[in-house]
C-alpha cells in the first residue's frame, strides 16, 4: 500500500539526499526552493527555459510569447514598452511633436554596449602589434622592430595565396613528376606521374655582415627569452645529461635549426676558447656566458648507453664520418623531422657546418648604422699583442690598392699599348662615321661636349654618287594608281584641292599627283628649305591624301554620285580669296533652296502622313482619316465596313430617306468624286458633294463641285440627327 | 492705296468697305490707354474673346494680368502712375508731356513659377491658359483667379513652352509646343488622364508658335518652329504639310477663313501664305518691299517678334525688335497694308511712365535699352479698331481709332 509522501517528509528526505554530511545544524537549502535539485524526473509541461541569468525564456502567449521582448524586458523600467496603435490617417506622423527617437543603445543590455565601447577601441593593427603581441615567442623576438614592420604575412604572401600558392611551394607552372613519398617510396606508384607544385627554392640572401665571427659561423646570439629555453627543455625529454647541454634561463639556447639535437655544434662552439677575459669588446660576445664546457661524467659507468642514444638521434652528426645512403639518411631524418633545412642547392650543409641565422635585415640595418655602437676602448688601453714587425710584410702604410694605383696612371689605353709594343689596330671611331647631327644628339643625350668631331665618312664600298641618292630617295616616294591620281587632280580642279593655304604646297602636291598620272615625266625638284626627310614625308602626305580620291569601281560607282561635281556654279562663283580651306559644304536640303530664293510653293512644300489619334479626332469634331482607323474599332463600324457604301455613310451625312436617299448619294458621290478627291479619302469634299446631292434632290449631276471650307454649305444645310452622330462617334464627351 | 485692292482681294473685307469708301484711314494710331504694373517685360498680351473687352498680359515677372483697356477716369490715372514707376525697368527721368491714361488692373494670376509666355483664352471667357519657363501649362479660372489644370505630367520636359492655343470643338483641347522641339496636345475635359492626348514631334527645333484654323472650318494645327518649317497637322485628313521658310519661324497668324496665313520668320521678313499650295502671297518688311522706305526698313533677326493681321485682314502689324533710335526708349509697331504691301504706318511706342531708358549694362556703362515690342494683339470683335503691343518697357499700350 503506496500513499503520497507529505512535502515535509519529501524534503527532509531531500536534504537528507543533499547533504548527507551535515550533522550539527540546519544544512542550507537548495540554491533555489523552486527548483527541485534532486534531478527528478519532472514532466515536460513543468520544465521550464530559463538563460544563463535564471530568466524565464519562454511565455505563454498572453504574458509576452517567446522570450517577451529583449530578454524578458518587456514592460521592465529599462526596457521596451509596447506601444499602442495609433492611426496614422488620424494623427498624422509628420504633425506629433517630435517623435521620439530609438537609438540602437536602446535595444542593448550590457554584453552589447561592452561590445559597441570595446569596438570604438584604436588599436594598432594585429599586424603591427610588436608590443603586447600575444604570437609566439619566437617572432617577438624582433622586438620594438614589430611596430614598424607588420608580423605575418605580408601582402605578397597574401595575394600569392589568392592565387592557389600555399606555403611551402616553389612559385611557378606545375610541374609532373613522380611522387615523392617521402618514407616508402620504394613499391608504391612507380610509373605514375602526377603534377606538383615546382620545388620551393630558398630566396638566398645576402646578410650584411656585422659581426666578426668566421664565414657561416653563426655564433650565439644574446639573451634567451626564458620560455624558449623551457620549450626547448620540454622538447629535450628526460635525458640524463640534460645539466650537461642545457643552460639553463640564463643559458644560450640551441640553434634553433631542425629539430635535431646538435649536441656536437655546441660543442665545437664551445671549443674556440673565448674567455671572458680576453672580450673583444663585441656586444655579440655574452660576457656571462660560462666559458668553454668539459663534460664530465658524472655517472660511473652506463654513460655509453645514453650515448648511443644521442647519436643516434642525428647520425648525420656523428664524430666519425660514415657512409649513409642518401635513402636512409633521408629516412632518418624525416623521422626525425621534416624541417630540416637543405642548402639552397638541396643539400644538406657539409659536415661540421651549420647554418647562419638569418639575422632580420632590417634590424641587422638599423643596428649597423651606429645607433647601437659597440662600446668605448678605455682610455689607455694597450693591447697587449703588437703587430709584427715591418720587414715582414711591406708597409702597410705603402701599400696602394690596385684600384689606386689604375687611378693614378696617366696612359690612356694607345701609351698602355705603346708600352706593351701592341700594335695599332687598323680600325677607325664611330665617330667617324656617323653625321654630325647624330654625333650632336649623341652630344645631347649624353650631356658631353666632349666628344670627337664627327666626320661623316662613307665607306668606301657604299659610297654613291649623288644621282643615285635621288634615285633612291625617289623610289621611296609612294606609288599612286593612276585612275586616283587623275580623279584627285580633277577634284582640284573643282576648288576643294587640298592645300589651299599653301600655294607652294599644293603646287607640289599637283606635281606630285601629275607625275603619279603619268602627265609628266618627272617630280618637280626638291625646294632648297626642305630635307630630304621631310621632302618624303610630304610625299606621304600627299599620298594619303590623294587616296581617298581613289575612284569607286563597278557597282559602287554605279549608286553613288559624287556631291561637289553637281554644284560646279558654286565652284565658279565660289570664294577664290577665301584662305582657308573649308570642307565641301553640307548638301543643301533643296527645299530650304528653294526658300531662300523664294520660291514657296512646290518646292518649299511637302506631305506626309499623319496619324491623329482618335481622340484628338474626336476633339476635333472629324471622323478619323481613313488611315488611322485603329483595328480595335468599335464593332458598328466593322460592321459597317461591310456594306459598300458604309465609308459614305461613316462620314455622317446619311439621309434619313431610307435606302433609296442612300443609293442616290451613292451615285452623287461617284460623279462628284471629282471635285471632292475621292470618297474614301476626301473627307471633305465629299459631304460637301453629298450635300449639294440632297439639296438638289439628287437626280441632277453636280457638275463642279467647288471646294470651299470657309463656307460649308454641308454644315449649314440639313443636319442629320443627333443619333447619327452618337453612332458613328460612340459615346458621348461627358463619360472622359 | 486699300480700297484700289479691294475689289480683287481673295480676303472678305465686306464690314470695313465702308471706312474704305470714306477716304478715311482709320488704322488706330491714338493712344488710348497704357497698361502698367508689371515688374518686367511683358512677353504675351491677347484680348479676351469676343468681344474682346479684356486684355490679358503674360509678364516675365511670373504674373498675368486682367485689364480694361479703357481708362476709368482721366483723373485717375495721373494717380497710379506715381505707383507704377517703382519698377526696375523703368527708371525715373523727366515725365512725358502728356501721360497717356492708364488702363485699369483687374485681376492678377500669380501661380507661374517663371515668364510667362504664351496666353490663350477659350472662347466663352471662363478660361484662359497660360504657359511660360515653368514647363507646364495652367489652365485657369477667370473669376477665382485659380488654376484649374496644370498640364506638367510627362509633358514638356525640357526647356520653355513658348506657345500654347486652344483648340477642338469647344475648346477641348489645348496644344502646347516649347523648346523640347514638341507639340503637345492636352485634353482639357478629361480630369484623370495626365498625359497628352498626342505628341507630335516632327520638328527638329524649338516650337515658337502655334496656331490653330479658326472655327469648325477645319481641325488643323499649325506650329511654327526654329528649324525653319512651318507644320501643318490636318487632323481630318491625317496629313502633315511641312512648308520651308529661309528663317527660323517665330510667329504666326491665320486669316480668319482659314486660307491664308501670316507667317513671320527671323530673315527680316513677313509672310503672307497661301495655304492650299504654300505659295507666297506677299511679303512684308525686310529690304524686299517695295514701299519706298529703304533707310529704315523693318528687320528682325534676333527676337520672337510677333505679327498678327488687324482689322478684319486689312493690315500687317508687326512688333519691331529695334526700337526707334534717339526717341527716348520708343519702341516702333509697323503696319503694312495686307493687300499692297506697303507700310501703312509706323508707330511709336512709348516706354511707359518714367520713361525710363537708360539702364546701366553688364560694363557699368550707361546704355539705352530698347524697348522692343515683341507680342502684339489685335481686338477682334466690337466695335472700332484697336490693338495693343507689349514689350521690354513692360508697359502694354493700346492703340486706338481717334
Amino acid at each position: 500500500m503506496s500513499y503520497k509522501r507529505s512535502r515535509a517528509t519529501f524534503e527532509a528526505d531531500l536534504t537528507a539526499q543533499q547533504s548527507p554530511y551535515v550533522f550539527f545544524g540546519t544544512p542550507l537549502p537548495p540554491r533555489d526552493p523552486e527548483v527541485r535539485d534532486d534531478g527528478s524526473y519532472v514532466p515536460i509541461w513543468k520544465q521550464e527555459v530559463r538563460d544563463e541569468r535564471g530568466r524565464k525564456r519562454l511565455h505563454g502567449a498572453f504574458t509576452g510569447g517567446f522570450s517577451a521582448g529583449y530578454f524578458n524586458t518587456v514592460g521592465s523600467k529599462e526596457g521596451w514598452t509596447p506601444s499602442t496603435f495609433v492611426s496614422s490617417r488620424t494623427n498624422r506622423h509628420k504633425d506629433t511633436p517630435k517623435a521620439v527617437q530609438q537609438r540602437p543603445e536602446d535595444f542593448m543590455d550590457e554584453e552589447d554596449l561592452a561590445d559597441a565601447e570595446e569596438a570604438k577601441k584604436i588599436q594598432t593593427n594585429a599586424a603591427f602589434a610588436g608590443l603586447g603581441s600575444t604570437a609566439n615567442d619566437a617572432t617577438r623576438a624582433s622586438g620594438l622592430m614589430g611596430l614598424f614592420r607588420p608580423q605575418g604575412e605580408t601582402m605578397g604572401v597574401k595575394l600569392l595565396k589568392k592565387m592557389g600558392w600555399r606555403e611551402g611551394q616553389g612559385i611557378g607552372p606545375k610541374v609532373r613528376r613522380k611522387a615523392r613519398l617521402e618514407l616508402q617510396n620504394d613499391a608504391t606508384a612507380q610509373g605514375e606521374t602526377f603534377l606538383f607544385a615546382p620545388e620551393n627554392v630558398p630566396m638566398i640572401a645576402f646578410v650584411k655582415k656585422t659581426d666578426r665571427k668566421g664565414l657561416g659561423y653563426a655564433g650565439e646570439s644574446g639573451l634567451t627569452p626564458i620560455g624558449r629555453s623551457g620549450s626547448k627543455k620540454g622538447s629535450h625529454g628526460d635525458t640524463d645529461d640534460e645539466d650537461e647541454d642545457d643552460y639553463g634561463a640564463l643559458g644560450r639556447p640551441k640553434l634553433t635549426m631542425g629539430g635535431g639535437r646538435k649536441k656536437e655544434t655546441s660543442k665545437v662552439r664551445g671549443g674556440i676558447g673565448i674567455g671572458i677575459l680576453n672580450d673583444t669588446g663585441s656586444d655579440d660576445e655574452d660576457p656571462y656566458e660560462v666559458g668553454p664546457k668539459i663534460s664530465y661524467n658524472r655517472v660511473i659507468g652506463g654513460d655509453k648507453k645514453k650515448k648511443k642514444a644521442t647519436i643516434a638521434a642525428n647520425p648525420t652528426l656523428q664524430a666519425k664520418p660514415k657512409f649513409i645512403t642518401k635513402k636512409a639518411a633521408s629516412s632518418i631524418l624525416g623521422k626525425v623531422g621534416l624541417g630540416v633545412r637543405k642548402c639552397h642547392d638541396g643539400r644538406l650543409p657539409l659536415d661540421g657546418f651549420v647554418f647562419g641565422k638569418e639575422s632580420d635585415a632590417l634590424t641587422t640595418e638599423i643596428n649597423s648604422e651606429g645607433k647601437y655602437p659597440p662600446p668605448q676602448i678605455p682610455r689607455g688601453w694597450v693591447s697587449s699583442k703588437t703587430p709584427k714587425s715591418e720587414s715582414a710584410r711591406g708597409s702597410p702604410a705603402n701599400y696602394v690598392s690596385t684600384a689606386d694605383v689604375a687611378k693614378a696612371s696617366t696612359l690612356d689605353p694607345k701609351a698602355r699599348a705603346a708600352l706593351l709594343g701592341e700594335k695599332q689596330l687598323p680600325g677607325k671611331s664611330v665617330f667617324d662615321f656617323i653625321s654630325p647631327a647624330s654625333r650632336d644628339r649623341l652630344a645631347a643625350v649624353t650631356g658631353r661636349s666632349d666628344l670627337p668631331q664627327a666626320l661623316g665618312e662613307v665607306p668606301a664600298a657604299y659610297a654613291r654618287s649623288e644621282a643615285e641618292k635621288q634615285q633612291e630617295l625617289l623610289d621611296r616616294v609612294p606609288k599612286l594608281d593612276k585612275e586616283t591620281a587623275i580623279a584627285a587632280i580633277s577634284r582640284g580642279i573643282g576648288g576643294g584641292a587640298p592645300y589651299a593655304e599653301d600655294e607652294e604646297k599644293r603646287a607640289r602636291y599637283r606635281g606630285y599627283l601629275e607625275v603619279q598620272a603619268g602627265f609628266r615625266p618627272q617630280l618637280p625638284p626638291k625646294p632648297a628649305k626642305l630635307t630630304d626627310e621631310e621632302w618624303l614625308r610630304e610625299f606621304h602626305e600627299f599620298f594619303n591624301c590623294a587616296r581617298i580620291f581613289k575612284p569607286m569601281t563597278g557597282f559602287m560607282a554605279s549608286r553613288f554620285t559624287t556631291s561637289s561635281s553637281t554644284k560646279p556654279t558654286a565652284a565658279t562663283t565660289g570664294d577664290t580669296k577665301e584662305v582657308v580651306s573649308r570642307p565641301p559644304p553640307k548638301p543643301e536640303d533643296p527645299a530650304e533652296e528653294a526658300a531662300r530664293l523664294g520660291m514657296f510653293g512646290t518646292m518649299t512644300r511637302s506631305v506626309t502622313d499623319f496619324y491623329p489619334t482618335r481622340l484628338l479626332c474626336k476633339r476635333f469634331g472629324v471622323k478619323p482619316p481613313a488611315h488611322v482607323q485603329p483595328d480595335n474599332y468599335d464593332a458598328t463600324s466593322e460592321k459597317k465596313k461591310d456594306d459598300v457604301w458604309s465609308q459614305f455613310q461613316s462620314y455622317g451625312y446619311q439621309g434619313g430617306g431610307g435606302p433609296g436617299t442612300v443609293e442616290r448619294e451613292l451615285l452623287g458621290l461617284e460623279f462628284g468624286s471629282t471635285g471632292g478627291g475621292g470618297g474614301s479619302t476626301g473627307g471633305g469634299g465629299g459631304s460637301t458633294a453629298m450635300a449639294d446631292l440632297e439639296r438638289g434632290g439628287g437626280t441632277q449631276k453636280p457638275a463642279e463641285v467647288v471646294l470651299d471650307t470657309s463656307r460649308n454649305e454641308a454644315l449649314e444645310g440639313k443636319r442629320p440627327g443627333d443619333e447619327v452622330f452618337k453612332a458613328i462617334f460612340g459615346d458621348s464627351d461627358d463619360d472622359e | 492705296m486699300a480700297q484700289s485692292c479691294n475689289r480683287n482681294t481673295p480676303v472678305q473685307m465686306d464690314v470695313y468697305d465702308n471706312n474704305a469708301f470714306n477716304g478715311k484711314d482709320d488704322f488706330p494710331r491714338k493712344i488710348l490707354s497704357q497698361l502698367l504694373g508689371s515688374n518686367g517685360p511683358v512677353h504675351a498680351v491677347t484680348y479676351s474673346a469676343s468681344p474682346g473687352t479684356y486684355i490679358l498680359t503674360g509678364s516675365a515677372d511670373r504674373s498675368i494680368r486682367l485689364y480694361n483697356p479703357i481708362p476709368a477716369s482721366p483723373s485717375s490715372s495721373t494717380t497710379t502712375t506715381t505707383t507704377s514707376s517703382t519698377t526696375f525697368i523703368t527708371k525715373p527721368s523727366q515725365a512725358p508731356s502728356t501721360t497717356p491714361p492708364q488702363g485699369r488692373l483687374i485681376q492678377t494670376y500669380t501661380s507661374h513659377g517663371y515668364e510667362v509666355l504664351s496666353l490663350s483664352v477659350s472662347s466663352s471667357n471662363a478660361t484662359f491658359a497660360s504657359s511660360g519657363g515653368d514647363r507646364a501649362v495652367f489652365l485657369w479660372d477667370v473669376s477665382t483667379a485659380t488654376t484649374i489644370r496644370r498640364f506638367s505630367n510627362q509633358g514638356h520636359t525640357t526647356g520653355r513652352i513658348n506657345s500654347v492655343i486652344f483648340a477642338g470643338v469647344d475648346d477641348s483641347l489645348l496644344i502646347s509646343g516649347g523648346h523640347d522641339t514638341t507639340v503637345r496636345i492636352w485634353d482639357v475635359r478629361s480630369q484623370s488622364s495626365s498625359r497628352p492626348v498626342q505628341v507630335l514631334g516632327e520638328a527638329k527645333d524649338g516650337i515658337t508658335s502655334l496656331a490653330v484654323s479658326p472655327g469648325g472650318a477645319g481641325a488643323e494645327v499649325l506650329a511654327g518652329s526654329v528649324d525653319g518649317r512651318v507644320r501643318t497637322y490636318d487632323v481630318r485628313m491625317g496629313r502633315l504639310v511641312t512648308d520651308v521658310f529661309p528663317g527660323a519661324v517665330t510667329s504666326l497668324c491665320l486669316a480668319r477663313d482659314g486660307k491664308t496665313v501670316l507667317v513671320g520668320s527671323l530673315d527680316s521678313k513677313i509672310r503672307l501664305m497661301d495655304r492650299s499650295n504654300g505659295q507666297c502671297l506677299r511679303t512684308y518688311g525686310g529690304d524686299g518691299n517695295a514701299n519706298g522706305d529703304a533707310a529704315g526698313g523693318w528687320t528682325n533677326k534676333e527676337i520672337r517678334v510677333q505679327s498678327v493681321l488687324g482689322g478684319g485682314e486689312r493690315w500687317v502689324v508687326a512688333g519691331d525688335e529695334n526700337g526707334a533710335e534717339n526717341s527716348n526708349g520708343e519702341g516702333r509697331v509697323w503696319t503694312w497694308d495686307l493687300l499692297t504691301g506697303k507700310l501703312v504706318a509706323k508707330l511709336g511706342v512709348p516706354w511707359g511712365p518714367g520713361g525710363g531708358k537708360v539702364v546701366v549694362g553688364r560694363d557699368g556703362k550707361e546704355k539705352e535699352r530698347k524697348n522692343v515690342v515683341s507680342c502684339v494683339a489685335w481686338k477682334d470683335g466690337g466695335f472700332g479698331n484697336q490693338f495693343c503691343v507689349g514689350g521690354t518697357s513692360g508697359v502694354v499700350t493700346v492703340y486706338g481709332e481717334a
